[in-house]
């Protein structure tokens, strides 16, 4: 699908729905705060020069900051 | 009749410790896990015509361990013979995580421990939008609810009349995959007694510390035959978890706007922003350090005073002899030292816990990561490099909650760099001594070294870092990932609880190693090998035919302290730190230093015999001492021993070595490695004196 993009390319107060993943080398602790499939996101903030960005995780109502890296392994589509 | 142990259990930022302070009335105490120094928070509660035990268990997302304090909770709660192993645990969650509450709470029903639900912060599920279905919420967890409000007191009181529920069994498991029923069948053979979500615990973990090495072992085998990564098991428990109590949940929590985020979102706005996030940030830390300069100074002169006023006293109560000099200058001075500290410690703490409980802690966290990651370091570091700043112990402890392994220690190795407040009183008397007392574009010379200073603590952490990032493997990759609390006003409570925990750990912890070298020292410098100390007069009068007697009498001191054990101490490593431009007397306070680097501003003044309460804030007596110290010509070289090139010699030494017996100490705790330790005590060592060695050869 065209709008499945990787986390880390999302723009702060945009909306996406986690899709799967990229790899199976994100730590378990990632799924336990709540990204899992199907989860709907929305992008809060992002840190300056490649630092980490905060998401907000809609159905829990949390803010989990993840470095961009991370982000990088997280297969999103945009909504 | 044994007392009842209850468990306090429950993800990070739940209200959970302010929940252990209600329960306990603050009648608690801080102790270690064996064999690990995660802080155990036990404390009694006398209820219901008995008393129980309560725990109050690290936070944690999951039972499945990722750092230090989540191993400690899972093996206090799957084994039966531990002595923490609790007869009811309390799952703590809030308004708006319930769900992850939930998670935790399955994990432990399925172990087969009983437990409660509360769900705490109830007056948040107002602002939080919430609409929550307690009698089914009840009948789906198969156990009681409770709402409390830990910082009121609301619905305390009904939590604790429940203590000893009855619960009916609990009945269900989550859907594990079909895939490793195999591998779990195997597993079980393994562990005959334990529950099927047990074994299934012990085969999704790497290391569980708690099993005999042979169990380990034949899991590791097992999952090897099977093919099993233990990652992959946790992330599809974790999965299928999240979806059922998702999908559960929907009818019995229901959910409107949250107003309490939108309010953090405004506010986040401004201080994570990419500009005026770290201005702010920055412009606290010096707020920060302002209060801890300005605020701690009236009180440390008031120890100072009560400090001296106990020795008057004692040394008048005592008939004079040895055994007046060691508990006025060895015992009285030794605590006074430690003491005087407390203001400076306790004010930092008291700024980074109430940083901790609003929830600003964690955006430090996001905004420094990318500023500490190049270097190794995890934004988690930001808190123990801080703390440094007052003391390296407390700081030390508080990387516990660092995940991963080489970050964690790595932040260890690092931190007693930073510039610590026993370094303070040292760099004053040395920069007073060799900084000329100058204006330079306005600014005072002596105040701009005294700022470098700390600058060059925070490059030599930073540094380092980067050199033993290279050195040291990793054993686990490099993640970072945490929550950021929605902002609330500080329980102040938890504040002072914490600023006294802190504090009173640090005298206790530092004061008995300090203490016995304080005692040490002054046995060493007030017992001599031979005849020119226990009788001096004959040699000075000897050496120095033209002094009369009053002159003779002033040099007893100086003379009896070069031939005590401590001044053949300090003449044996002349040689070696000869070429740093130091004599036998620097040396003295170098030795003294190592064991806890404020004991050289004293040292110093019983070499150059002015006695040993020399009060650095005080402009006259610090007069005498610099003039003393001024006059002081280095035997080796015919020039003054304070001069420009050794002066930033001895600052540079200062600024890097390891000289702190009380951090080594808890470097050893943490790191549980008396290899780490002694790489951090050389390296650090080795460093200065490399550093000392370069200045003073090219200054000279």
């Amino acid at each position: 699908m065209q709008n499945n993009i990787t986390l880390d390319k999302l723009k702060k107060g945009e909306r996406a729905i986690i899709h799967s993943f990229r790899s199976n080398e994100l730590p378990a602790k990632f799924y336990e705060l709540g990204f899992t499939p199907g989860t709907t996101i929305q992008l809060k903030h992002i840190a300056p020069l490649q630092g980490p960005i905060c998401v907000n995780i809609i159905q829990q109502d949390s803010l989990i900051a993840i470095r961009k890296k991370e982000a990088n392994l997280i297969l999103i589509t945009k909504i | 009749m044994k007392r009842k142990t209850i468990a306090l259990l429950g993800n990070p930022n739940v209200g959970k410790t302010s929940l252990f302070n209600r329960l306990t009335k603050l009648n608690q105490k801080v102790g270690n896990y064996p064999g690990v120094t995660v802080d155990k928070r036990i404390g009694t509660l006398k209820a219901n015509a008995k008393e129980y035990r309560i725990i109050d268990l690290p936070g944690t997302y999951t039972l499945f361990p990722n750092s230090l304090d989540e191993e400690v909770v899972f093996n206090i709660l799957s084994n039966q013979a531990n002595d923490d192993f609790p007869d009811l645990t309390v799952v703590v969650t809030e308004p708006s995580s319930i769900n992850r509450g939930v998670v935790l709470y399955q994990q432990i029903r399925e172990l087969g421990l009983p437990a409660i639900f509360v769900i705490n912060m109830v007056d948040e599920i107002e602002q939080k939008g919430l609409h929550i279905d307690y009698t089914a919420l009840e009948n789906y967890l198969q156990t009681k609810v409770f709402k409390t409000n830990a910082r009121s007191g609301d619905g305390i009181d009904q939590l604790i009349q429940n203590f000893d529920i009855e619960l009916k069994p609990y009945f269900g498991a989550v859907d594990l995959p079909q895939k490793y029923r195999n591998a779990l069948e195997d597993a079980k053979q393994l562990f005959p007694l334990a529950t099927e979500y047990l074994t299934w615990q012990y085969l999704a973990q790497d290391n569980i510390s708690s099993l005999p090495l042979e169990k380990r072992s034949a899991l590791q085998t097992i999952r090897e035959s099977h093919r099993l990564d233990t990652q992959e098991l946790q992330k599809d428990e974790s999965i299928s978890r999240h979806d059922t109590i998702a999908s559960d949940l929907m009818s019995i929590v229901a959910k409107k706007e949250n107003k309490r985020l939108s309010t953090t979102g405004k506010i986040d706005n401004l201080l994570i922003h990419p500009v005026l996030g770290y201005i702010i940030f920055f412009g606290l830390l010096f707020i920060i350090f302002q209060a801890i300069y300005s605020w701690a100074g009236p009180l440390m002169d008031s120890i100072d005073t009560l400090f001296a006023f106990l020795a008057d006293s004692t040394a008048a109560a005592l008939p004079e002899g040895p055994l007046s000099a060691l508990v006025v200058n060895g015992v009285i001075a030794g605590i006074g030292g430690i003491v005087i500290f407390l203001p400076q410690i306790a004010i930092l703490f008291l700024f980074i816990s109430i940083m901790e409980e609003t929830g600003y802690m964690s955006r430090v966290v996001f905004l420094m990561d990318r500023w500490l990651k190049p270097f190794g370091l995890n934004g988690k570091s930001v808190i123990p490099l801080m703390s440094g700043a007052a003391c390296a112990i407390p700081a030390v402890m508080s990387a516990r909650n660092i995940e991963n392994p080489k970050e964690r220690l790595l932040t260890i190795l690092v931190t007693p760099f930073m510039t610590c407040s026993a370094r303070l009183p040292i760099y004053i008397v040395i920069i007073g001594l060799v900084i000329p007392d100058d204006t330079f574009w306005g600014f005072n010379l002596q105040g701009i070294t005294l700022f470098g200073m700390y600058i060059l603590g925070i490059l030599g952490a930073l540094l380092s870092a980067l050199v033993l990032n290279k050195i040291i493997k990793s054993i686990r990759k490099s993640f970072l990932i945490f929550e950021l609390p929605t902002y609330k006003a500080p329980d102040w409570k938890n504040v002072l609880n914490t600023v006294w925990e802190k504090s009173s750990g640090f005298l206790i912890g530092a004061g008995k190693i300090i203490l016995a070298i304080s005692i040490i020292l002054w046995v060493l410098g007030n017992f001599g090998p031979n005849d020119r100390f226990s009788n001096p007069q004959p040699y000075i009068a000897e050496a120095n035919p033209e002094f009369s007697q009053d002159e003779i009498d002033n040099e007893i001191t100086a003379y009896k302290t070069e031939y005590s054990y401590l001044g053949y101490l300090g003449r044996g490593i002349e040689p070696m730190i000869r070429p740093l431009g130091y004599d036998w007397k620097v040396g003295i306070g170098l030795l003294a230093s190592f064991a806890a680097r404020e004991v050289f501003v004293g040292t110093m003044a019983v070499v150059y015999s002015l006695g040993e309460e020399v009060d650095i804030e005080d402009e006259g007596q610090r007069q005498t001492l610099f003039e003393r110290m001024k006059g002081e010509v280095n035997r080796n070289t015919g020039k003054p021993t304070y001069n420009f090139a050794t002066g930033i010699s001895l600052l540079l030494f200062y600024a890097f070595a390891m000289q702190c017996m009380a951090t080594i100490g808890v470097v050893k705790r943490e790191t549980g490695s008396w290899k780490w330790t002694l790489i951090q005590t050389g390296f650090m060592t080795g460093l200065a004196y490399l550093v000392a060695l370069v200045a003073y050869q090219l200054l000279k």
